[in-house]
Protein backbone atom coordinates (compact mmCIF):
# COMPACT_ATOMS: atom_id res chain seq x y z
CA UNK A 1 0.00 0.00 0.00
CA UNK A 2 1.32 3.40 -1.01
CA UNK A 3 1.87 5.92 1.72
CA UNK A 4 0.27 9.31 1.19
CA UNK A 5 1.71 12.77 1.19
CA UNK A 6 -0.38 15.07 3.38
CA UNK A 7 -0.14 18.83 2.96
CA UNK A 8 -0.89 21.57 5.46
CA UNK A 9 -4.41 22.94 4.92
CA UNK A 10 -5.03 26.70 5.08
CA UNK A 11 -8.66 27.81 5.52
CA UNK A 12 -9.74 30.71 3.26
CA UNK A 13 -12.96 32.55 4.11
CA UNK A 14 -14.27 33.01 0.59
CA UNK A 15 -15.14 31.04 -2.50
CA UNK A 16 -12.73 30.25 -5.30
CA UNK A 17 -12.67 32.92 -8.02
CA UNK A 18 -12.70 30.46 -10.93
CA UNK A 19 -13.29 26.94 -9.63
CA UNK A 20 -11.92 23.96 -11.56
CA UNK A 21 -14.35 21.49 -13.12
CA UNK A 22 -14.32 17.89 -11.93
CA UNK A 23 -14.62 14.79 -14.09
CA UNK A 24 -15.33 11.32 -12.75
CA UNK A 25 -11.56 10.87 -13.07
CA UNK A 26 -10.21 14.20 -11.70
CA UNK A 27 -12.63 14.29 -8.78
CA UNK A 28 -10.33 11.73 -7.12
CA UNK A 29 -7.61 14.38 -7.12
CA UNK A 30 -9.80 17.23 -5.87
CA UNK A 31 -11.63 15.23 -3.20
CA UNK A 32 -8.28 13.90 -1.96
CA UNK A 33 -6.89 17.44 -1.94
CA UNK A 34 -9.70 18.54 0.38
CA UNK A 35 -8.22 16.16 2.93
CA UNK A 36 -4.70 17.41 2.23
CA UNK A 37 -3.83 14.42 0.07
CA UNK A 38 -1.23 15.40 -2.54
CA UNK A 39 -1.14 12.90 -5.37
CA UNK A 40 -1.06 12.37 -9.10
CA UNK A 41 -1.07 9.52 -11.58
CA UNK A 42 1.92 7.25 -12.06
CA UNK A 43 2.34 4.78 -14.93
CA UNK A 44 2.51 1.13 -13.94
CA UNK A 45 4.38 0.34 -17.16
CA UNK A 46 7.04 3.07 -17.52
CA UNK A 47 6.86 4.24 -13.90
CA UNK A 48 6.68 7.95 -14.86
CA UNK A 49 4.50 10.41 -13.00
CA UNK A 50 2.64 13.23 -14.73
CA UNK A 51 0.90 16.38 -13.54
CA UNK A 52 -1.93 17.31 -13.79
CA UNK A 53 -3.11 13.70 -13.31
CA UNK A 54 -4.32 11.93 -16.46
CA UNK A 55 -6.29 8.71 -17.04
CA UNK A 56 -3.46 7.45 -19.28
CA UNK A 57 0.32 7.85 -19.36
CA UNK A 58 1.31 10.73 -21.69
CA UNK A 59 4.79 9.23 -22.05
CA UNK A 60 3.97 5.66 -23.18
CA UNK A 61 0.18 5.99 -23.63
CA UNK A 62 -0.54 3.05 -21.36
CA UNK A 63 -3.96 3.19 -19.64
CA UNK A 64 -2.44 1.38 -16.62
CA UNK A 65 -2.02 4.30 -14.24
CA UNK A 66 -2.44 4.48 -10.47
CA UNK A 67 -2.60 7.25 -7.92
CA UNK A 68 0.77 7.88 -6.27
CA UNK A 69 2.06 10.51 -3.84
CA UNK A 70 3.76 13.69 -5.04
CA UNK A 71 6.61 15.39 -3.19
CA UNK A 72 5.47 18.03 -0.76
CA UNK A 73 8.67 20.00 -1.28
CA UNK A 74 10.51 21.53 -4.19
CA UNK A 75 12.17 24.70 -5.42
CA UNK A 76 10.77 27.83 -7.03
CA UNK A 77 11.75 27.78 -10.73
CA UNK A 78 10.18 31.18 -11.38
CA UNK A 79 7.37 33.44 -10.27
CA UNK A 80 5.40 36.62 -11.02
CA UNK A 81 2.95 38.87 -9.26
CA UNK A 82 -0.17 39.57 -11.32
CA UNK A 83 -1.53 43.13 -11.04
CA UNK A 84 -3.61 43.13 -14.25
CA UNK A 85 -6.07 40.39 -13.36
CA UNK A 86 -9.09 39.04 -15.22
CA UNK A 87 -12.45 40.25 -13.91
CA UNK A 88 -13.04 37.10 -11.85
CA UNK A 89 -9.75 37.63 -9.95
CA UNK A 90 -9.90 41.43 -9.67
CA UNK A 91 -10.52 41.58 -5.92
CA UNK A 92 -7.64 39.18 -5.23
CA UNK A 93 -5.02 41.16 -7.19
CA UNK A 94 -2.17 41.60 -6.91
CA UNK A 95 -1.42 37.95 -6.29
CA UNK A 96 1.66 35.81 -6.83
CA UNK A 97 1.88 32.73 -9.03
CA UNK A 98 4.87 30.54 -9.71
CA UNK A 99 6.41 27.43 -11.17
CA UNK A 100 7.57 24.74 -8.74
CA UNK A 101 10.02 21.92 -9.48
CA UNK A 102 9.06 19.23 -6.99
CA UNK A 103 11.75 17.00 -5.49
CA UNK A 104 10.11 14.10 -7.35
CA UNK A 105 11.00 15.76 -10.68
CA UNK A 106 7.58 17.12 -11.58
CA UNK A 107 7.15 20.74 -12.68
CA UNK A 108 3.86 22.48 -11.97
CA UNK A 109 2.41 25.97 -11.83
CA UNK A 110 0.21 27.27 -9.00
CA UNK A 111 -0.74 30.18 -6.77
CA UNK A 112 1.93 31.26 -4.27
CA UNK A 113 1.25 32.13 -0.64
CA UNK A 114 3.39 34.95 0.72
CA UNK A 115 5.24 34.35 3.97
CA UNK A 116 5.94 37.60 5.87
CA UNK A 117 9.60 38.53 5.81
CA UNK A 118 10.54 36.19 2.97
CA UNK A 119 11.02 37.58 -0.55
CA UNK A 120 10.26 35.26 -3.45
CA UNK A 121 13.40 34.32 -5.35
CA UNK A 122 14.09 31.64 -7.96
CA UNK A 123 15.64 28.41 -6.66
CA UNK A 124 14.41 29.00 -3.09
CA UNK A 125 12.93 25.99 -1.25
CA UNK A 126 9.14 25.76 -1.34
CA UNK A 127 6.46 23.59 0.21
CA UNK A 128 3.07 22.73 -1.19
CA UNK A 129 -0.08 23.64 0.75
CA UNK A 130 -3.82 23.24 0.28
CA UNK A 131 -5.95 26.38 0.20
CA UNK A 132 -9.32 25.25 1.56
CA UNK A 133 -11.92 27.69 0.23
CA UNK A 134 -15.57 27.62 1.26
CA UNK A 135 -16.48 25.81 -1.96
CA UNK A 136 -13.47 23.52 -2.34
CA UNK A 137 -9.67 23.31 -2.47
CA UNK A 138 -6.85 24.64 -4.64
CA UNK A 139 -3.19 23.63 -4.38
CA UNK A 140 -0.56 26.31 -3.80
CA UNK A 141 3.04 26.72 -2.66
CA UNK A 142 4.82 28.89 -0.10
CA UNK A 143 8.45 29.52 0.83
CA UNK A 144 9.81 27.19 3.49
CA UNK A 145 10.32 29.20 6.66
CA UNK A 146 13.71 28.67 8.35
CA UNK A 147 15.02 26.93 5.24
CA UNK B 1 11.40 23.03 -60.76
CA UNK B 2 9.77 23.16 -57.34
CA UNK B 3 7.12 25.84 -56.98
CA UNK B 4 8.15 28.87 -54.92
CA UNK B 5 5.93 31.46 -53.25
CA UNK B 6 6.32 35.24 -53.40
CA UNK B 7 4.77 38.16 -51.55
CA UNK B 8 3.73 40.67 -54.21
CA UNK B 9 1.34 43.05 -52.46
CA UNK B 10 0.34 44.30 -49.02
CA UNK B 11 -2.08 46.62 -47.27
CA UNK B 12 -2.96 47.39 -43.65
CA UNK B 13 -4.64 49.97 -41.46
CA UNK B 14 -2.58 51.70 -38.77
CA UNK B 15 -2.95 49.72 -35.53
CA UNK B 16 -5.02 51.59 -32.98
CA UNK B 17 -8.36 51.72 -31.23
CA UNK B 18 -10.79 51.28 -34.11
CA UNK B 19 -13.48 49.14 -32.50
CA UNK B 20 -16.60 51.02 -31.48
CA UNK B 21 -18.51 50.44 -28.25
CA UNK B 22 -21.79 48.56 -28.58
CA UNK B 23 -23.80 51.70 -27.82
CA UNK B 24 -21.97 54.01 -30.25
CA UNK B 25 -24.34 55.59 -32.76
CA UNK B 26 -21.92 55.17 -35.64
CA UNK B 27 -20.21 51.78 -35.74
CA UNK B 28 -16.96 50.66 -37.33
CA UNK B 29 -17.83 47.73 -39.59
CA UNK B 30 -15.14 45.12 -40.11
CA UNK B 31 -16.14 44.20 -43.66
CA UNK B 32 -15.92 47.80 -44.84
CA UNK B 33 -12.30 47.95 -43.68
CA UNK B 34 -11.45 44.51 -45.00
CA UNK B 35 -12.87 44.99 -48.48
CA UNK B 36 -10.97 48.27 -48.87
CA UNK B 37 -7.74 46.53 -47.84
CA UNK B 38 -8.28 43.73 -50.36
CA UNK B 39 -8.60 46.29 -53.14
CA UNK B 40 -5.55 48.21 -51.88
CA UNK B 41 -3.41 45.05 -51.70
CA UNK B 42 -4.49 43.88 -55.14
CA UNK B 43 -3.62 47.30 -56.57
CA UNK B 44 -0.27 47.22 -54.77
CA UNK B 45 0.44 43.82 -56.32
CA UNK B 46 -0.54 44.93 -59.82
CA UNK B 47 -2.91 42.02 -60.36
CA UNK B 48 -6.65 41.87 -60.99
CA UNK B 49 -9.68 40.63 -59.10
CA UNK B 50 -10.03 37.60 -61.38
CA UNK B 51 -6.50 36.43 -60.56
CA UNK B 52 -7.38 35.64 -56.92
CA UNK B 53 -7.92 31.91 -56.48
CA UNK B 54 -7.69 31.34 -52.71
CA UNK B 55 -8.34 33.48 -49.62
CA UNK B 56 -7.11 32.40 -46.19
CA UNK B 57 -8.59 34.54 -43.41
CA UNK B 58 -7.61 34.78 -39.78
CA UNK B 59 -10.50 34.02 -37.45
CA UNK B 60 -12.14 37.26 -36.27
CA UNK B 61 -12.50 37.85 -32.52
CA UNK B 62 -15.82 36.72 -31.01
CA UNK B 63 -16.66 40.44 -30.63
CA UNK B 64 -17.06 40.74 -34.42
CA UNK B 65 -20.81 40.57 -34.92
CA UNK B 66 -20.73 39.38 -38.54
CA UNK B 67 -20.21 35.62 -38.43
CA UNK B 68 -18.80 33.54 -41.30
CA UNK B 69 -16.83 36.66 -42.01
CA UNK B 70 -14.78 35.04 -44.76
CA UNK B 71 -17.62 33.88 -46.97
CA UNK B 72 -19.58 37.05 -46.19
CA UNK B 73 -16.68 39.09 -47.56
CA UNK B 74 -16.57 37.03 -50.73
CA UNK B 75 -20.22 37.85 -51.19
CA UNK B 76 -19.58 41.54 -50.55
CA UNK B 77 -16.84 41.60 -53.16
CA UNK B 78 -18.36 39.07 -55.60
CA UNK B 79 -15.19 37.01 -55.53
CA UNK B 80 -15.51 33.49 -56.91
CA UNK B 81 -12.56 31.16 -56.30
CA UNK B 82 -11.38 27.72 -57.39
CA UNK B 83 -8.82 27.19 -54.61
CA UNK B 84 -9.79 27.40 -50.95
CA UNK B 85 -11.59 29.90 -48.76
CA UNK B 86 -11.35 29.47 -44.98
CA UNK B 87 -10.75 31.05 -41.61
CA UNK B 88 -7.85 29.64 -39.62
CA UNK B 89 -7.17 29.81 -35.90
CA UNK B 90 -4.14 29.02 -33.78
CA UNK B 91 -4.34 31.54 -30.98
CA UNK B 92 -1.16 33.67 -31.22
CA UNK B 93 -0.13 31.68 -34.27
CA UNK B 94 -3.34 32.47 -36.14
CA UNK B 95 -1.92 34.95 -38.65
CA UNK B 96 1.26 32.95 -39.18
CA UNK B 97 -0.91 29.94 -40.00
CA UNK B 98 -3.01 32.01 -42.41
CA UNK B 99 0.18 33.07 -44.21
CA UNK B 100 1.49 29.50 -44.18
CA UNK B 101 -1.78 28.08 -45.47
CA UNK B 102 -1.91 30.67 -48.26
CA UNK B 103 1.61 29.59 -49.23
CA UNK B 104 0.39 25.99 -49.29
CA UNK B 105 -2.40 26.88 -51.72
CA UNK B 106 0.28 27.97 -54.17
CA UNK B 107 2.69 25.14 -53.38
CA UNK B 108 -0.10 22.59 -53.93
CA UNK B 109 -1.02 24.15 -57.26
CA UNK B 110 -4.50 25.09 -56.11
CA UNK B 111 -3.88 28.77 -56.73
CA UNK B 112 -1.46 31.01 -58.57
CA UNK B 113 -2.54 33.95 -56.46
CA UNK B 114 -3.74 33.64 -52.85
CA UNK B 115 -4.59 36.20 -50.19
CA UNK B 116 -3.68 35.93 -46.49
CA UNK B 117 -5.85 38.43 -44.67
CA UNK B 118 -7.82 39.24 -41.58
CA UNK B 119 -9.14 41.70 -39.05
CA UNK B 120 -8.85 41.71 -35.26
CA UNK B 121 -11.11 44.06 -33.32
CA UNK B 122 -11.10 43.95 -29.52
CA UNK B 123 -10.11 47.29 -28.01
CA UNK B 124 -13.63 48.33 -26.95
CA UNK B 125 -13.72 45.32 -24.62
CA UNK B 126 -11.91 46.08 -21.34
CA UNK B 127 -8.61 44.34 -20.64
CA UNK B 128 -10.03 42.61 -17.54
CA UNK B 129 -13.04 41.32 -19.46
CA UNK B 130 -10.95 40.25 -22.47
CA UNK B 131 -8.70 38.39 -20.02
CA UNK B 132 -11.69 36.30 -18.92
CA UNK B 133 -11.40 34.69 -22.36
CA UNK B 134 -7.63 34.79 -22.87
CA UNK B 135 -6.93 33.26 -19.44
CA UNK B 136 -8.63 30.10 -20.72
CA UNK B 137 -6.26 29.90 -23.70
CA UNK B 138 -3.06 29.31 -21.76
CA UNK B 139 -2.38 26.31 -19.58
CA UNK B 140 -4.97 23.86 -18.24
CA UNK B 141 -8.29 25.63 -17.74
CA UNK B 142 -8.99 23.64 -14.56
CA UNK B 143 -5.54 23.23 -13.02
CA UNK B 144 -3.93 26.56 -14.05
CA UNK B 145 -6.66 29.08 -14.77
CA UNK B 146 -8.14 28.42 -11.33
CA UNK B 147 -4.93 29.90 -9.88
CA UNK B 148 -5.35 33.14 -11.85
CA UNK B 149 -2.72 32.79 -14.58
CA UNK B 150 -3.03 35.11 -17.60
CA UNK B 151 -1.21 34.76 -20.94
CA UNK B 152 1.46 37.36 -20.17
CA UNK B 153 2.01 36.02 -16.65
CA UNK B 154 3.94 33.17 -18.28
CA UNK B 155 6.21 35.63 -20.09
CA UNK B 156 6.71 37.41 -16.76
CA UNK B 157 7.94 34.14 -15.29
CA UNK B 158 10.31 33.84 -18.27
CA UNK B 159 11.61 37.27 -17.33
CA UNK B 160 12.11 36.40 -13.66
CA UNK B 161 14.02 33.26 -14.59
CA UNK B 162 16.12 35.03 -17.24
CA UNK B 163 17.08 37.82 -14.85
CA UNK B 164 17.99 35.20 -12.24
CA UNK B 165 20.15 33.12 -14.58
CA UNK B 166 21.85 35.86 -16.55
CA UNK B 167 21.93 38.80 -14.18
CA UNK B 168 19.83 40.87 -16.55
CA UNK B 169 18.08 43.90 -15.05
CA UNK B 170 14.85 45.73 -15.71
CA UNK B 171 16.98 48.33 -17.52
CA UNK B 172 18.12 45.65 -19.96
CA UNK B 173 14.53 44.63 -20.66
CA UNK B 174 13.48 48.27 -20.91
CA UNK B 175 16.11 48.85 -23.60
CA UNK B 176 14.05 46.60 -25.89
CA UNK B 177 10.94 48.74 -25.34
CA UNK B 178 12.88 51.97 -25.92
CA UNK B 179 14.51 50.64 -29.08
CA UNK B 180 11.16 49.42 -30.46
CA UNK B 181 9.45 52.71 -29.67
CA UNK B 182 12.15 54.48 -31.67
CA UNK B 183 11.46 52.13 -34.59
CA UNK B 184 7.71 52.73 -34.22
CA UNK B 185 8.28 56.49 -34.35
CA UNK B 186 9.33 55.91 -37.97
CA UNK B 187 6.40 53.61 -38.86
CA UNK B 188 3.06 55.11 -39.97
CA UNK B 189 1.30 51.81 -39.15
CA UNK B 190 2.43 51.89 -35.50
CA UNK B 191 0.07 52.47 -32.58
CA UNK B 192 2.50 54.27 -30.23
CA UNK B 193 5.08 56.55 -31.85
CA UNK B 194 6.29 59.01 -29.20
CA UNK B 195 9.86 58.13 -28.15
CA UNK B 196 10.38 56.92 -24.56
CA UNK B 197 13.32 56.52 -22.21
CA UNK B 198 14.54 53.63 -20.06
CA UNK B 199 13.52 55.55 -16.92
CA UNK B 200 10.00 55.99 -18.28
CA UNK B 201 9.72 52.27 -19.00
CA UNK B 202 10.89 51.30 -15.53
CA UNK B 203 8.60 53.77 -13.77
CA UNK B 204 5.40 52.45 -15.37
CA UNK B 205 2.89 50.65 -13.15
CA UNK B 206 3.49 46.91 -12.75
CA UNK B 207 1.33 44.61 -14.89
CA UNK B 208 2.91 41.23 -14.24
CA UNK B 209 6.02 41.63 -12.11
CA UNK B 210 8.77 42.25 -13.21
CA UNK B 211 7.07 43.56 -16.36
CA UNK B 212 5.48 47.00 -16.35
CA UNK B 213 3.05 48.68 -18.73
CA UNK B 214 5.67 49.41 -21.42
CA UNK B 215 7.12 45.88 -21.27
CA UNK B 216 3.82 44.34 -22.36
CA UNK B 217 1.71 44.84 -25.49
CA UNK B 218 -0.97 47.54 -25.69
CA UNK B 219 -4.57 46.70 -26.62
CA UNK B 220 -5.35 47.53 -30.21
CA UNK B 221 -7.20 46.69 -33.40
CA UNK B 222 -5.77 45.96 -36.82
CA UNK B 223 -6.48 44.55 -40.25
CA UNK B 224 -4.16 43.56 -43.06
CA UNK B 225 -4.00 41.78 -46.39
CA UNK B 226 -1.10 40.12 -48.18
CA UNK B 227 -1.11 39.01 -51.80
CA UNK B 228 0.93 35.85 -52.41
CA UNK B 229 1.69 34.42 -55.81
CA UNK B 230 3.71 31.77 -57.55
CA UNK B 231 7.18 33.02 -58.41
CA UNK B 232 6.23 32.80 -62.08
CA UNK B 233 3.40 35.29 -61.56
CA UNK B 234 5.63 37.48 -59.38
CA UNK B 235 8.35 37.59 -62.01
CA UNK B 236 5.87 38.43 -64.78
CA UNK B 237 4.85 41.62 -62.98
CA UNK B 238 8.30 43.16 -63.38
CA UNK B 239 8.52 44.67 -59.90
CA UNK B 240 10.48 43.80 -56.75
CA UNK B 241 8.96 40.92 -54.77
CA UNK B 242 9.78 38.87 -51.71
CA UNK B 243 10.41 35.14 -51.93
CA UNK B 244 9.54 32.67 -49.16
CA UNK B 245 12.84 30.78 -48.99
CA UNK B 246 12.48 28.63 -45.88
CA UNK B 247 9.79 27.42 -43.49
CA UNK B 248 10.06 25.59 -40.21
CA UNK B 249 7.56 24.47 -37.59
CA UNK B 250 7.99 22.77 -34.25
CA UNK B 251 5.65 21.99 -31.37
CA UNK B 252 7.49 20.89 -28.25
CA UNK B 253 4.70 18.58 -27.10
CA UNK B 254 3.78 20.67 -24.08
CA UNK B 255 1.04 23.20 -23.52
CA UNK B 256 2.37 26.25 -21.69
CA UNK B 257 4.37 24.23 -19.16
CA UNK B 258 6.36 21.00 -19.39
CA UNK B 259 5.75 18.75 -16.38
CA UNK B 260 9.23 17.30 -16.95
CA UNK B 261 11.49 20.15 -15.80
CA UNK B 262 13.26 21.72 -18.79
CA UNK B 263 15.00 24.95 -19.72
CA UNK B 264 11.78 26.93 -20.09
CA UNK B 265 13.55 30.04 -21.40
CA UNK B 266 15.44 28.12 -24.09
CA UNK B 267 12.34 28.25 -26.38
CA UNK B 268 13.14 24.84 -27.89
CA UNK B 269 10.37 25.11 -30.49
CA UNK B 270 11.92 28.32 -31.87
CA UNK B 271 15.36 26.67 -31.90
CA UNK B 272 14.09 23.68 -33.87
CA UNK B 273 11.78 25.57 -36.24
CA UNK B 274 14.44 28.15 -37.11
CA UNK B 275 16.97 25.41 -37.81
CA UNK B 276 14.54 23.81 -40.26
CA UNK B 277 13.75 27.18 -41.90
CA UNK B 278 17.42 28.19 -42.18
CA UNK B 279 18.34 24.78 -43.65
CA UNK B 280 15.57 24.96 -46.20
CA UNK B 281 16.70 28.45 -47.21
CA UNK B 282 20.34 27.35 -47.28
CA UNK B 283 21.35 30.07 -44.84
CA UNK B 284 22.73 30.39 -41.32
CA UNK B 285 21.75 32.83 -38.59
CA UNK B 286 24.52 35.30 -39.37
CA UNK B 287 23.23 35.69 -42.93
CA UNK B 288 19.98 37.23 -41.67
CA UNK B 289 19.72 41.01 -42.17
CA UNK B 290 16.65 41.75 -40.05
CA UNK B 291 13.96 40.00 -37.98
CA UNK B 292 10.30 40.52 -37.08
CA UNK B 293 9.26 38.38 -34.14
CA UNK B 294 5.96 37.50 -32.57
CA UNK B 295 7.22 38.81 -29.24
CA UNK B 296 4.42 40.18 -27.06
CA UNK B 297 6.75 41.34 -24.25
CA UNK B 298 10.26 42.77 -24.05
CA UNK B 299 11.59 39.54 -22.54
CA UNK B 300 10.16 37.47 -25.40
CA UNK B 301 12.10 39.41 -28.03
CA UNK B 302 15.26 38.73 -26.05
CA UNK B 303 14.58 35.00 -25.74
CA UNK B 304 13.60 34.58 -29.40
CA UNK B 305 16.70 36.46 -30.58
CA UNK B 306 18.77 33.94 -28.63
CA UNK B 307 16.74 30.88 -29.76
CA UNK B 308 17.19 31.91 -33.41
CA UNK B 309 20.94 32.26 -32.98
CA UNK B 310 20.90 36.01 -33.69
CA UNK B 311 22.27 36.79 -30.21
CA UNK B 312 24.30 34.58 -27.83
CA UNK B 313 22.47 32.89 -24.94
CA UNK B 314 22.19 35.41 -22.15
CA UNK B 315 23.29 38.20 -24.50
CA UNK B 316 19.95 39.18 -26.01
CA UNK B 317 19.19 41.78 -23.37
CA UNK B 318 22.55 43.50 -23.73
CA UNK B 319 22.17 43.53 -27.51
CA UNK B 320 19.29 45.99 -27.26
CA UNK B 321 21.10 48.14 -24.69
CA UNK B 322 24.22 48.23 -26.88
CA UNK B 323 22.26 49.12 -30.02
CA UNK B 324 23.03 45.88 -31.86
CA UNK B 325 19.34 45.19 -32.52
CA UNK B 326 18.49 48.81 -33.35
CA UNK B 327 18.17 50.21 -36.87
CA UNK B 328 21.73 50.64 -38.10
CA UNK B 329 22.96 47.96 -35.69
CA UNK B 330 24.39 44.51 -36.36
CA UNK B 331 20.99 42.78 -36.60
CA UNK B 332 17.95 45.11 -36.52
CA UNK B 333 15.02 43.43 -34.75
CA UNK B 334 11.40 44.63 -34.81
CA UNK B 335 12.02 47.54 -37.18
CA UNK B 336 8.24 47.96 -37.27
CA UNK B 337 8.24 48.86 -33.59
CA UNK B 338 7.40 45.37 -32.47
CA UNK B 339 4.36 44.25 -30.55
CA UNK B 340 4.91 46.68 -27.68
CA UNK B 341 4.86 49.82 -29.88
CA UNK B 342 3.74 48.95 -33.42
CA UNK B 343 0.90 47.16 -31.69
CA UNK B 344 -0.54 43.69 -31.13
CA UNK B 345 -4.01 42.91 -32.52
CA UNK B 346 -3.11 39.29 -31.75
CA UNK B 347 -4.93 37.35 -34.45
CA UNK B 348 -3.43 39.53 -37.22
CA UNK B 349 -0.14 40.49 -35.58
CA UNK B 350 1.99 38.22 -37.76
CA UNK B 351 0.44 39.71 -40.93
CA UNK B 352 1.91 43.06 -39.85
CA UNK B 353 5.26 41.34 -39.31
CA UNK B 354 5.29 39.96 -42.86
CA UNK B 355 4.26 43.39 -44.17
CA UNK B 356 7.22 44.98 -42.40
CA UNK B 357 9.59 42.43 -43.90
CA UNK B 358 7.96 42.87 -47.32
CA UNK B 359 8.39 46.65 -47.08
CA UNK B 360 12.01 46.28 -45.99
CA UNK B 361 12.88 43.66 -48.62
CA UNK B 362 11.17 45.65 -51.37
CA UNK B 363 13.19 48.70 -50.33
CA UNK B 364 10.25 50.89 -49.42
CA UNK B 365 10.51 51.18 -45.64
CA UNK B 366 11.39 54.87 -45.84
CA UNK B 367 13.14 56.24 -42.75
CA UNK B 368 13.33 52.74 -41.23
CA UNK B 369 14.89 51.12 -44.27
CA UNK B 370 17.60 48.58 -43.40
CA UNK B 371 20.33 49.24 -45.94
CA UNK B 372 20.79 46.44 -48.49
CA UNK B 373 18.31 44.20 -46.68
CA UNK B 374 18.22 40.83 -48.45
CA UNK B 375 17.20 38.19 -45.88
CA UNK B 376 14.56 38.54 -43.19
CA UNK B 377 13.11 36.11 -40.67
CA UNK B 378 9.62 36.14 -39.13
CA UNK B 379 8.28 34.05 -36.26
CA UNK B 380 4.82 33.05 -35.11
CA UNK B 381 4.14 31.20 -31.87
CA UNK B 382 1.62 29.92 -29.40
CA UNK B 383 1.67 29.30 -25.67
CA UNK B 384 4.99 30.19 -24.11
CA UNK B 385 6.69 29.55 -27.47
CA UNK B 386 5.60 25.91 -27.08
CA UNK B 387 5.18 25.99 -30.84
CA UNK B 388 6.90 28.17 -33.41
CA UNK B 389 6.27 28.75 -37.12
CA UNK B 390 9.18 30.48 -38.80
CA UNK B 391 9.69 31.82 -42.32
CA UNK B 392 12.84 33.08 -44.02
CA UNK B 393 12.12 35.69 -46.70
CA UNK B 394 14.42 36.97 -49.44
CA UNK B 395 14.39 40.16 -51.52
CA UNK B 396 14.12 39.68 -55.29
CA UNK B 397 14.68 42.70 -57.48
Amino acid sequence: MTTFTTLPVIEIQRKRSYPPRHSSFTQGFWSGLTQGRWQTTSCQVCQKQTFPPKPFCPHCWSPRVEWAPLSARGVLYSWTRIYAAPTAFADESPYATGIIDLDSNIRLACRLVDVPGIDLKPDMPMEMVVLQFEDGPLFAARPVANA
Amino acid sequence: MTQRVAIIGTSAIPIGRHQTADDAEIQTLEHEIMSRLVIDAVNDAGIEKKDIESLIFTLPRPYTRQKYFHTFLLGQMRLSCRGSVMEVMGNGMTAALAFDQACNEILLGRANVALALGINMESAVSAAEHAMSSMRATGDVDFHTSAGFTPISWYAMDATRYMHEHGATREHLAAVAVKNRYHASLNPLAQYRKPITIDEVISQRPIVEPLGLFDVPPRGDGAACLVLASEEVARSLGRPYVLVRGRGFFHDGSHQINDVPNNMIGFEAAVQASRTAYDQAGVVAKDIDLAEFYAPCTIVEILVSEALGLCPTGGGARAALDGETRLGGRIPISTSGGLTSRGHPAYVTSLYNYIELADQLRGRAGARQVKDARLGVATGELGNYNAALIHVLEAMQ
